[in-house]
């Protein structure tokens, strides 16, 4: 590519600047918010050097601490939803990537369109089976109801990671007198071991994002730290301190796995349609 | 041998069984009760079988062509948004300036977030009193309606698509930089010595060849915005009136606020068929185009 | 351990049966406390976090400490409250021995027998001191079809508040704080002040005339059918007085007359309040740019701090006065709305004696008083459902305004203001939205009523109310008034 010009690349980077700050000075801004007094929220013009207070974490996750116990919940069901997801997910990606069978893209294309099916459809039949069933607020209705979700993407995205492991390695395996299984456990699973970390990081981000499952399902004592935020929203006002602190905490575990993942985002938003 | 050719539906069936036991049992929740009255403010059992009075209610009580109107228009607008804008950054990020890694791997950091947690920096942001950005709008003359942004019937549904908006455009624009790079410079290169301008050169190379890529986004997107539910929840609660109502949150208040179980087993089936019609042509479009 | 509850259940059953028996006679209550001191039955309370709650959770140790009884109390928002308990209704069960129950969910529960009937516990339970009640709020927040199924914890009317150093630099008069000094005073006088105050300049600050509270669909309803209550409407053509007759009469003049003026009152207030919950206009009030307003009862004491539990005293702190509502006409009735939440126990609890007891202690008067004392950030309770709260020296103190929002009690109606009528939720989902959509001035008030009007006649008859095919009963506050005096042995 022919490169830019001097005033070409000030105008690229005068964009990207824009750019950059139109989609992170907000976060940045509900950020500090957490490390304000709380009658300082509404403070007009905006302050932006201020003494910082640690008295939002300290309401929210120490004394009283309402919401430890939620941060909790988020890392059991996000991790329990990924955990349960993975031996379906792996088997069918194996299946996909390595067979030739009628009706794989019909297949494939079931996958999707439970993951772009909207969720609330499915939720409030599950709010009464789970009171029935005697499941109500239960950790295991929602890491089960959650792999509606998990399954469908693990499969996309995992197929994808298989796909790159060559063929001819597993028959080099078979051929030393290795039965599938064993040249799945030896062969694929620690070339593919990458994509499978890949694939478990973003269905833990997906589960920890998810608010519909828990916000339905789940009760005071097991329900995740997002769906907690949105308790701030009270009768009695909305504090604003109090939920950004709780916001921040739940926000920094999806980002901090994105920026882990650099190169692989591309891959996991798209379920490993682009590579990227 | 007969093994070889049972073994991937064996591998296959433990993840269909139980996803197809995880959405049968809704819809055929939802296919029994559509035809039954049972509403949990006055009984924890279905009561009688009521024929098509459910359906018949959704239309009759609920305002669901104006949520459809509104869902369909939420999900046009915002993908049509976040499409374009995602393109202009993506060939920002496509120049190669120094710096621009850094500025990819920062720029996903909305679409981490989680709805909810968008849509309350987003509420606060724009607190018709307070909020920051209601300042600055105001500081600059633009004409922000005394209700705020999202209090005013004409605005809150846009506001909702710019929200989201400001999520997803970093999500485009990141995967539509991939798919520039995965272009051929060769490709590019020819063109440019045949003269062609940076211009001709978007328009009739690289917007074709990214257009696999391109259907497959908008399908996603337009989809989960169709869905969304949270960023509403927070934002609006389909207010005011019922100007930014979706069918997710119409469904929603008449299950869970409501609780009308049969009337919203019947809006269940609408909203399935409507998706899955949506969905269908999706596929039937991206399939005519593969074998192009 | 479920074996020792359930006898003494049944214990409690026999006794309670004696008890009808033998009033006054050897009191049975005796052996009840006598059982109840020896308790080391620990009881599950889920309650809504609502002011009451916090004074509610300040006080219980003394709870504890007279009878042994242990307290977990779970406080949630209101939506996890009723998804919980609709979850427990679902299978007719429940994880907890006391609950706060909305005066709305009481027939839902009552009629599906998900809640117990306390009647048979307050007749044997002389120290419950049931006549102490005002029957207003038994009437309005705890009976259907003539049986007691809850008692009040917290019950709301609505008062106006306003500035009094704008009506002295306007040179109007006070505003009546008793009905007896009301005189003449109407709502057209109410709008007139109004349209006199706003936007006068206070200490250079420019000030609304009021401001609604205008979030729909519940808090608009809750607003405005103060207003219309007191104009005489009603929802239904016949109801609560038998037979009932659920046929909608919401497009009632009166009621479009209502609505017109909630739309004055919405011009004389700041745009932002059509998306205002309770809180919003509440705090609006405390930071100083508003003039009068009114609001549920708990106001009068909440306006005081600038916003909840800051324990920042807001600037209109000694500046605020309370008044009485206004009637339509000169002199003419006066309907008040009555609101807010008791204490019931679901029928599977399996600690009944000793959820009677909190339920007894809780909603008693010296618990009441107890928690009119504390003192968190400032006072926080007042919502009195007792007439010697009401009448309590020490309390009057505290709450200047005691006198006023007694007399709004005596007037307030909650099954006429919000008809607690099965599917109220969803009636209350479109008419909050229709009332709603007249202040964006997306429709008319004609229009939105009869478009309720359509929209309730199809919800009611699509619920199977209209017509009514199950027994009606004539529930008046007579009735209650009835049943209080019988159950309290008189």
């Amino acid at each position: 590519m022919r490169a830019p010009t001097r005033s070409g690349k000030i105008l690229v980077y005068a964009l990207m600047a824009l750019v950059m700050i139109f989609f992170l000075g907000p976060i940045l801004w509900f950020i500090l918010l957490a490390f304000r007094h709380p009658s300082d929220a509404y403070n007009l013009p905006p302050e932006f050097i201020f003494e910082p207070d640690l008295g939002n974490f300290i309401t929210t996750f120490v004394d009283p601490g309402n919401n430890a116990i939620q941060l909790v919940n988020s890392v059991v069901v996000s991790t329990g939803a990924t955990l349960l997801s993975l031996p379906f997910a792996l088997s069918a990606a194996y299946a996909l990537s390595r067979f030739a069978m009628r009706g794989k893209e019909f297949i494939m294309n079931w996958y999707i369109s439970l993951l772009i099916a909207p969720p609330i459809v499915f939720v409030i039949p599950y709010f009464i089976l789970m009171s029935w069933i005697g499941w109500a607020g239960s950790y295991q209705a929602m890491i089960l109801t959650l792999q509606t979700l998990a399954i469908p993407f693990s499969v996309w995205l995992l197929k994808s990671f298989m796909d790159e492991v060559p063929l001819d390695l597993e028959e080099a395996a078979w051929v030393d007198g290795a039965n599938r299984f064993a040249a799945f456990y030896r062969i694929i699973i620690p070339l593919a071991l990458p994509g499978i970390i890949v694939t478990s990081m973003f269905t833990f981000v997906f589960s920890w994002n998810n608010v519909l499952f828990p916000l339905v399902l789940s009760k005071q004592s097991t329900t995740t730290l997002p769906v907690g935020t949105i308790s701030f929203f009270a009768s009695t006002g909305i504090y604003w301190g109090h939920l950004a602190a709780t916001a921040v905490v739940a926000m920094l575990p999806p980002m901090l796995i994105f920026l882990v993942l650099g190169r692989y985002v591309v891959r996991g938003l798209t379920f490993g349609a682009v590579k990227g | 041998m007969k093994f070889r050719i049972r073994l991937p539906y064996l591998l296959l069936a433990p993840s269909i069984i139980v996803l197809l036991a995880l959405i049968l049992y809704p819809l055929g929740f939802a296919l029994r009760n559509s035809f039954w009255f049972w509403n949990l403010q006055t009984s924890p059992m279905p009561l009688y079988h009521s024929g098509l009075d459910n359906y018949r209610m959704v239309f009759q009580v609920t305002p669901f062509t104006e949520a459809l109107k509104n869902t369909v228009l939420l999900a046009g607008i915002g993908v049509f948004a976040q499409f374009w804008f995602g393109m202009g950054i993506a060939l920002l990020l496509y120049t190669h300036l120094r710096g621009m890694g850094l500025f990819r791997a920062l720029l996903i950091m909305p679409t981490t977030l989680a709805p909810v947690v968008a849509g309350f920096l987003f509420r606060y942001l724009l607190e018709p009193k307070g909020g920051v950005l209601t300042w600055l709008l105001q500081g600059i003359g633009f004409p922000v309606p005394p209700q705020g942004f999202l209090g005013n019937a004409n605005t809150a549904l846009f506001t909702i698509g710019v929200v989201d908006t400001w999520q997803w455009t970093p999500f485009f624009a990141i995967v539509l930089y991939a798919g520039l790079l995965s272009i051929s410079e060769e490709v590019l290169e020819a063109a440019l010595v045949d003269g062609a301008t940076r211009w001709r050169l978007f328009w009739s190379i690289s917007l074709p060849l990214l257009r696999p890529i391109a259907a497959f986004l908008v399908m996603i997107r337009f989809m989960q915005l169709f869905n969304s539910f949270d960023l509403v929840y927070v934002l609006t609660s389909g207010g005011p009136g019922t100007a930014s109502r979706t069918l997710s949150f119409n469904l929603y208040r008449e299950g869970l606020v409501n609780y009308n179980i049969g009337l919203t087993a019947a809006m269940t089936w609408l909203v399935a068929i409507i998706v899955s019609i949506i969905i269908n042509l999706y596929l039937f479009f991206i399939y005519r185009k593969r074998e192009w | 351990m479920s074996k020792k509850n359930l006898s003494r259940r049944d214990f409690l059953r026999m006794s309670g049966a004696a008890g009808a028996a033998v009033a006054g006679g050897l009191s049975p209550l005796a052996n009840l406390s006598r059982v109840a001191a020896q308790s080391d039955a620990t009881i599950n309370v889920l309650t809504v976090g609502d002011p009451w709650d916090l004074a509610l959770q300040s006080v219980v140790d003394q709870f504890t400490e007279m009878t042994g009884i242990g307290v977990n109390i779970e406080s949630l928002g209101y939506t996890a409250l009723q998804a919980r308990l609709i979850n427990a209704f679902l299978t007719q069960s429940a994880d907890a021995d006391v609950i706060a129950v909305d005066q709305m969910w009481i027939s839902q529960y009552a009629d599906n027998g998900w809640i117990r009937s306390l009647d048979d516990f307050i007749g044997m339970d002389s120290d419950a001191n049931f006549d102490d009640f005002l029957p207003e709020c038994l009437y309005s927040l705890s009976t259907w079809r003539n049986h007691v199924w809850t008692l009040p914890i917290a019950s709301y009317a609505q008062g106006i508040m306003y500035r009094t150093d704008l009506f002295e630099a306007a040179g109007l008069d006070p505003l009546p704080s008793s009905v007896a000094d009301a005189g003449d005073w109407t709502w057209e006088d109410y709008f007139g002040i109004l349209d006199q105050i706003n936007g006068m300049d206070l200490d250079g600050t420019s000030m609304y005339g009021t401001t609604v509270i205008g979030a729909q669909p519940v808090p608009v309803v809750h607003m405005f059918t103060g207003l219309s209550a007191s104009y005489g409407t009603r929802w239904f053509t016949q109801f609560p007085e038998a037979p009932w007759d659920f046929t909608p009469t919401i497009n009632s003049e009166a009621n479009v007359a209502a609505l017109h003026d909630w739309n004055r009152l919405y011009g004389w207030s700041p745009p932002e309040s059509i998306n205002y919950l309770w809180f919003d206009a509440g705090t609006r009030y405390s930071q100083g740019d508003i003039g009068m307003f009114y609001h549920w009862t708990p106001y009068f004491y909440l306006v005081n701090n600038e916003g909840y539990l800051t324990g920042t005293p807001s600037p209109v702190v000694d500046k605020t006065a309370t008044a009485v509502l206004p009637t339509r006409t000169a002199g003419g009735d006066q309907v008040v709305s009555l609101g807010g939440w008791s204490l019931g126990m679901p029928s599977t609890s399996a600690n009944q004696d000793a959820a009677w007891q909190f339920i007894k202690w809780a909603t008693g008067s010296e618990a009441q008083k107890a928690m009119g004392e504390v003192n968190v950030k400032g006072y926080q309770f007042a919502d009195f459902s007792r007439k010697s709260n009401y009448d309590d020296a020490g309390l009057n103190e505290i709450y200047p305004f005691l006198g006023t929002q007694l007399e709004m009690m005596n007037l307030g109606d909650g099954k006429v203001a919000r008809p607690p009528a099965p599917i109220y939720t969803s009636l209350e989902g479109v008419y909050g939205l229709q009332i709603n959509q007249t202040m964006s001035g997306a429709v008319t008030p004609e229009q939105a009523l009869e478009t309720t009007q359509i929209l309730f006649q199809n919800i009611l008859s699509g619920n199977q109310m209209i017509p009514y095919g199950v027994d009606s009963f004539d529930d008046t506050l007579e009735n209650t008034k009835a049943l209080q005096a019988s159950l309290s042995g008189m």
